[in-house]
């Protein structure tokens, strides 16, 4: 970047400020990212694009805040989710499909809840390895996925009523209904989890993801906290499929592969915008990483990526994001080992 | 108040590694009672204390809390009763929530946490009276994340939390062993005084001798998982550093830790 040198001579920055530096940097990639999201959608996108990504990054929003409550609040990577998530397209589906698309969310929601206490449970009572429990329960739900779908691999819901066209039919004509219902579904997501997170209850599972000890000092039982953080983590994941599956009339048995991998991804993105200080920052990362995900996806499918590319994309992501540290860190030794050399030649 | 019967604890049962960390080791703590325990490494100290709040089964024999038999409840049932405070400033504080949740959060010590909102008003100021009489000027910084208090100030913020529902027993494992003199010193005064205050039965390991006198009571020696010596009253008041060793010396083939040396 050309102008950064600007930064390290002072031109721009008063020396007084300096303490506002790091900020300032630290500011860059994220004014970075937001003028290449709005180059996107300005320059790429057509209004159709736009309305798609914005309507799924909404929905993907839930998934991402699912994975958020176990991946950063609990601080463990819960593999359940790639199979929860079906599980919420296949619930979602099969009761949308007999004409029942709102029981079929709420009961998206409580299979997804169910598989997260299956995971809890053998991690907690049975002492299996976190991420061997994920892979196991993960594994399970293949099979129950499929037996929920009567052993179709896909469903259509092509001409059945979903919650989408059920609001199709009550808002006037040409308003964006699937931007209503998404984002309506996505506030009440929003507002349950900070309600929750900010209860007594919530904050025993705040603790245990953060120091366990503490937790069973303070008189917390902390294998039921994580049981209960994973139920609400997959409920949330689940009711993602599940209206995901009725958004697009469509439930396919093997959607949910590499969701964890990607909701993981839009938190990663989110919060090179916001952090993850506070609960805010946290839901405000996922939310908006999220959506800025499904924009970037959009776009890099307008530049020419294949959709079966997508999960590649995301998994350079991911491991990208997580080996910033180590990468920067190598860096910064070998520039210093340069400079020590440089340093003794000229001495 | 706390009763041990025959406690038996075994590490490593049936193997060439087989050592017995606490054999038949029977106590009586009284209420009200501030008792020391010193040893060498590897007396039973821990262990003793792991035991009596459940981190560690015992083996066999029982443990009475307040008349009650708690030998076979789990670690987060007895802390119901027990305060515990770790040697590790880092293990009794969560360091990405704000001092105030931390608060919080151990002053549902005992209750079931239900869907109420985790902090109210009225526990604000509770909260910040209590830390104002720390000293640490915490109280005007409880929205910070515990991550940034130094060790002092975590280890003085878990004693809060320890004792803000005052517990029937407080547990202090080597509290100060990983504070700078000074702070631990600091650390000290503030448990002698909560202490004191609120009529804690309290247990405190050290290695510390001169700190085993000075405090409580009552001071326990244990060697080898067993206890050795029982000291309290008048006979505790005139004993000094020297005399604590040489009666240490006398009565077992240990070797006093540098550690214990060095610092008394």
């Amino acid at each position: 970047m050309p102008f950064l040198f600007l930064f390290k001579k002072g031109i721009i920055m008063d020396k007084s400020k300096r303490i506002n530096k790091n900020k300032v940097i630290s500011f860059i990639p994220k004014l970075i990212l937001v003028v290449v999201l709005l180059l996107i959608i300005n320059l790429k996108l057509t209004q159709t694009q736009v309305y798609g990504a914005l309507e799924l990054g909404l929905i993907y929003s839930i998934l991402a805040l699912g994975i958020f409550i176990s991946l950063r609040i609990l601080d463990i990577p819960d593999l359940t989710v790639d199979g929860s998530f079906t599980l919420g397209v296949a619930v979602s589906v099969i009761f949308a499909y007999n004409g029942h698309p709102f029981i079929g969310i709420v009961a998206a929601i409580a299979a997804g809840a169910i598989s997260g206490i299956v995971t809890g449970a053998l991690q907690t009572k049975l002492n299996v390895q976190p991420i061997l429990a994920g892979i196991i329960t993960l594994t399970a739900l293949y099979s129950i996925n499929l037996h929920i779908m009567d052993g179709n691999p896909n469903i259509s819901l092509w001409k059945k009523e979903t919650i989408f066209t059920y609001f199709q039919g009550k808002l006037p004509e040409g308003v964006p209904y699937k931007i209503i219902v998404a984002a309506g579904i996505l506030l009440i997501a929003v507002v349950f989890i900070y309600w929750f997170l900010n209860t007594q209850l919530g904050m025993a599972i705040r603790a245990t993801g953060d120091n366990e000890y503490m937790v069973r000092a303070s008189s917390i039982n902390s294998d039921r906290m994580k049981i209960i953080g994973f139920a609400i983590a997959n409920g949330f994941v689940a009711l993602s499929g599940g209206v995901i599956a009725q958004y697009q009339s469509y439930g396919d048995a093997n959607g949910g592969t590499g969701m964890l991998v990607a909701g993981a991804a839009s938190i990663i993105i989110g919060e090179v915008f916001f952090g993850k200080h506070t609960i805010v920052s946290c839901i405000l990362s996922s939310v908006v990483g999220a959506i800025a995900y499904r924009f970037i996806l959009s776009f890099a499918i307008s530049i020419g990526m294949e959709a079966m590319d997508f999960k590649l994309f995301s998994a350079i992501i991911v491991a990208l994001a997580i080996c910033v540290p180590t990468i920067k860190k190598m860096a910064t030794r070998t520039y210093r080992r340069m400079k020590d050399k440089g340093g003794n030649a000229s001495a | 108040m706390l009763k041990l019967n025959d406690v038996n604890i075994t590490f490593n049962k049936g193997t060439v590694n087989e050592r017995k960390a606490l054999c038949e080791m029977n106590l009586h703590i009284n209420k009200g009672d501030f008792v020391t325990v010193i040893g060498s490494n590897g007396a039973g100290k821990s262990t003793l204390m792991n035991a009596v709040c459940g981190s560690y089964e015992v083996d066999s024999g029982h443990i009475l809390l307040a008349g009650k038999d708690v030998t076979r409840l789990r670690e987060h049932q007895r802390a119901k009763y027990i305060g515990r405070l770790f040697q590790d400033p880092l293990k009794g504080t969560a360091p990405n929530m704000t001092i105030e949740e931390n608060l919080g959060l151990a002053y549902g010590r005992g209750k079931k946490r239900t869907l109420a909102f985790g902090i109210s008003k009225r526990d604000i100021n509770v909260f910040r009276e209590k830390l104002a009489s720390l000293g640490l000027g915490l109280e005007d910084r409880m929205k910070t994340p515990v991550g940034l208090l130094s060790g002092g100030q975590r280890q003085a913020l878990t004693l809060m939390m320890a004792t803000i529902v005052t517990p029937s027993l407080l547990l202090l494992d080597e509290h100060t062993a990983a504070l700078d003199p000074k702070t631990a010193g600091k650390v000290l005064e503030i448990t002698n005084r909560i202490v004191k205050e609120n009529n804690i039965t309290t247990l405190m390991i050290t290695h510390n001798i001169q700190n085993a006198l000075e405090y409580g009571n009552r001071t326990l020696v244990l060697s080898q998982g067993k206890l050795l010596m029982d000291i309290e009253g008048e006979r505790r008041e005139n004993m000094t550093t020297e005399d604590l060793m040489k009666l240490y010396a006398d009565s077992t083939d240990d070797v006093m830790s540098d550690k214990m040396i060095l610092k008394s």
